[in-house]
């Protein structure tokens, strides 16, 4: 008993599964960062792809997003909540046994991703490119991770839920309703999927899901993390409880509506884009309150940084916070949108966010959170200031350099001369121009993994020289809180129902999602009988296949927005119809490359061919990486009649004597291009490989007839 | 003018809706937060993360 008369009672907390995690978080954000250093590298120096398929850019860049967003960032939140959610909730982890499920499973689904990106096996949709066995898994390690954490939750000795675990409530529930939804495929072979969603449907599920990435695995948890931490580092509260409220509500509503504002502009319905533009604009005040509340809990106490620099990767954090949330609802304005789609200019805002804000407020955790968990003291401080100014330049390096590549580009896109033509046809012009810029972006992320690895060797150090023999089970004393008292008001009631809470949590996502995704329910509304479009042939299936494969999708849109530059320097805007039959969608979201809604046609045969070999041969300053391999392996004919099946099960229309000699069928159109490859000087048989196959896909984009 | 607007707004229902809902979820919000006699409540709440002290909390 204690003074109040309060039963004391003496529990251990499991830090043995925190600290995994941390060193986790560590081990893989050299990963992420080193494969974003060598993408970076890729793009403006070409022969750094080594003419290897494992490594080309678009194998890479998959790998780098998935690596830095699920190991970094999820290795990173999963530390913080098994941190802080113990103390916070005055309890151990409701099992062990579930806990270490959680963090192998984990580390298998990383591997395994690790292992099939670079194989080339990918869905090609954003950030959901694994593939259904690794879906699946993910699915059931989620599971296990929230009925552990709710499970805790149902044992705390702490009657009232602090805010920070509401952050981390949403999260888990959120996600997984994203990735369940947005995962819903038919396989076709043990590594190949198709998505039941097509065209306008997928990119709306996906952009739902893409965007609340960003919102619920990203931002979320973050913001719980730092709803906890920085007060801890600072030993003051956090400076409103009652902002901290109204911003947790009004973000869960709002992001969910937002992810349409990754379409402005292309074929999706007109009012689903004013809706995903009208949120976004929204979300500026929540998001805005959740970095207020974080930096004035520093008010009258900024004296701290001096005392505890590693206040300094917090403040940092939130600032880049504060801007990252400032110009995503800038960019979601349709006009602006316009100059900044498909630009670098997106991919510097992506990294103020995942560098300066998941970054920055990760190395904080990891700085306030290991030297206790070793029961030491860091190694060093020198170090950690050390790695904050490089860390430092090396964002803003990052992040400037792409916001001015990405607007001289959009800028480059849409001028014209006064007679009305492009002032830069050529669209080689417009990359060639920002190639320096790609340097110092490449010179940036080198910065930021150098001030890393500084972190790792203090890290390193600072555990090595921790005592030994320590005990790693310590014994704390807590008491019972809350559960005597009188709930006076709805709002204590609530506060004590972590069930209730969670309810009303999914709902506010629901009811946002349910709008978004309306076109995926109604599509019949939005297209027009008379326009509607022929599906891809079985050889052209093979090539969009092996088009996805190689992520061609990274770097090449096909979705021409109604927009003058776009229409005179492509063609006609892209329409619904076009994409219907299309598992999944592949309108982009970069060009680095041109966009190929109707590159069919455009090219004979040989030039695509002499282009995929060798990009410089037909475009002398293209910095598109090789693929020789194209030429030397065989398509695989044999799963197309499967393939087909599906597609058609989807309902893609097909007829039985097409799905039944899909493989016959595909052999003789590709016998058609290899022999006019030959015709014209090109290599000779080479109707089995896939880069006929290719080819054809190539050839067929905009070129299904009655949809112009 | 209206009409000129008001053609992009094919499914004018469903962002009315929307913003009708998010509206109405914002105002109750607000009135909940800033209901009387939630001051001291919200004060031991913002505490909760201070109130356990362990080993090294005294130093950095």
């Amino acid at each position: 008993m204690n003074t109040n008369g309060n039963l004391v009672e003496k529990i251990i907390y499991d830090d043995d599964i925190v600290k995994k995690f941390a060193l986790a978080t560590m081990i893989w954000a050299v990963a992420a960062f080193l494969f974003g250093l060598i993408a970076a590298i890729q793009i403006p120096w070409w022969p750094a792809n080594l003419n290897m398929e494992w490594v080309t850019f678009g194998r890479m860049r998959p790998l780098h997003t998935n690596a830095a967003i699920f190991a970094f960032g999820g290795n990173a939140i999963f530390a913080g909540i098994y941190h802080s959610s113990q103390r916070l909730l005055k309890t151990r982890m409701f099992s062990d046994l579930l806990s270490r499920m959680h963090f192998w499973g984990w580390q298998l689904i990383i591997v395994a991703a690790a292992i099939t990106l670079p194989l080339g096996y990918s869905q090609a949709k954003e950030y959901a490119e694994l593939e259904w066995p690794i879906d699946i898994a993910i699915a059931v390690v989620w599971v296990i991770f929230a009925v552990n954490f709710f499970m805790t939750i149902h044992r705390r000795r702490e009657k009232h839920l602090y805010v920070a675990l509401w952050f981390y409530i949403s999260t888990i529930i959120t996600v997984a309703v994203l990735h369940i939804v947005n995962s819903i495929e038919i396989p076709v072979a043990a590594m190949k999927s198709f998505p039941v969603y097509a065209g306008i449907q997928d990119a709306m599920v996906q952009w739902w899901y893409g965007h609340n990435a960003v919102a619920f695995f990203l931002t979320t948890p973050f913001l719980g993390l730092m709803y906890y931490y920085v007060p801890k580092v600072a030993n003051r509260p956090v400076y409103s409880y009652r902002l901290s409220i109204v911003h947790f509500w009004s973000l869960v509503f709002i992001y969910i509506w937002a992810g349409p504002h990754h379409l402005l502009y292309t074929s999706m319905p007109d009012w689903a884009q004013t809706l995903g533009m009208i949120f976004s604009v929204m979300l500026w005040a929540p998001s805005w309150g959740g970095m207020i509340n974080g930096l004035l809990t520093l008010k009258g106490s900024w004296n701290l940084l001096r005392t505890q620099p590693v206040l300094k990767f917090f403040v940092a954090a939130l600032t880049f916070y504060g801007m990252a949330t400032f110009e995503g609802p800038l960019l979601s304005i349709k006009s602006v949108s316009a100059l900044g789609h498909y630009t670098d200019w997106i991919i510097g805002h992506v990294h103020a966010g995942t560098l300066g804000w998941n970054g920055f407020l990760t190395f904080g955790m990891l700085y306030y959170m290991i030297p206790r968990l070793w029961k030491t003291e860091l190694y060093s401080k020198k170090l950690l200031e050390n790695h904050f100014w490089t860390g430092l330049l090396g964002v803003i390096m990052y992040y400037v350099s792409m916001v001015v590549a990405g607007i001289t580009q959009g800028l480059m896109w849409r001028a014209t001369n006064k007679d009305g033509t492009l002032a830069y046809p050529d669209f080689m012009e417009t990359v060639v121009r920002i190639v320096p810029l790609y340097w110092v972006r490449a010179l940036g992320g080198l910065l930021f993994l150098v001030g890393f690895l500084m972190m790792c060797y203090n890290i390193y150090m600072t555990i090595k020289l921790a005592p030994k023999n320590q005990t790693s089970e310590e014994v704390v004393e807590v008491t019972r809180t809350g559960y005597t008292e009188v709930p006076d008001t709805t709002h204590r009631k609530l506060e004590g129902m972590g069930f209730v809470f969670s309810v009303l949590a999914f709902l506010a996502i629901a009811v946002g999602s349910f709008i978004e995704i309306y076109p995926t329910l109604a599509l019949h509304k939005y297209i027009t009988p008379t326009k509607v479009t022929e599906p891809y042939t079985a050889l052209e299936i093979a090539g969009r296949s092996i088009y996805q494969r190689e992520g061609c999708y990274v770097c090449h849109s096909q979705q021409i927005r109604p927009i003058v530059s776009e229409v005179i320097r492509y063609g006609n805007a892209s329409t619904i119809e076009e994409s219907m039959w299309d598992h999944p969608f592949q309108w982009g979201s970069k060009r680095t490359g041109p966009d190929l809604a109707r590159v069919g046609k455009k090219y004979p045969n040989l030039w695509h061919f002499s282009h995929m070999m060798d990009p410089r041969a037909v475009t002398p300053s293209s910095i598109m990486p090789n693929y020789p391999w194209l030429a030397e392996k065989d398509t695989n004919f044999l799963r197309l009649r499967k393939e087909l099946s599906v597609l058609r099960l989807l309902g893609v229309p097909y007829d039985d004597n097409t799905v039944a000699n899909a493989d016959g069928i595909a052999q003789k159109q590709a016998k058609e291009i290899a022999a006019d490859l030959e015709a014209n000087g090109g290599p000779r048989g080479m109707e089995k490989k896939e880069i006929v196959a290719l080819i054809a896909y190539l050839q067929a984009l905009g070129q299904k007839g009655k949809a112009q | 003018m209206k009409q000129e607007g008001l053609k992009y707004f094919t499914d004018l229902h469903l962002t009315s809706m929307g913003l009708i809902i998010f509206f109405t979820f914002f105002i109750c919000v607000l009135f909940w937060v800033f209901r009387k006699d939630s001051k001291y409540f919200y004060g031991e709440m913002q505490n909760m993360p201070l109130k356990e002290q362990e080993f090294t909390d005294a130093r950095d």
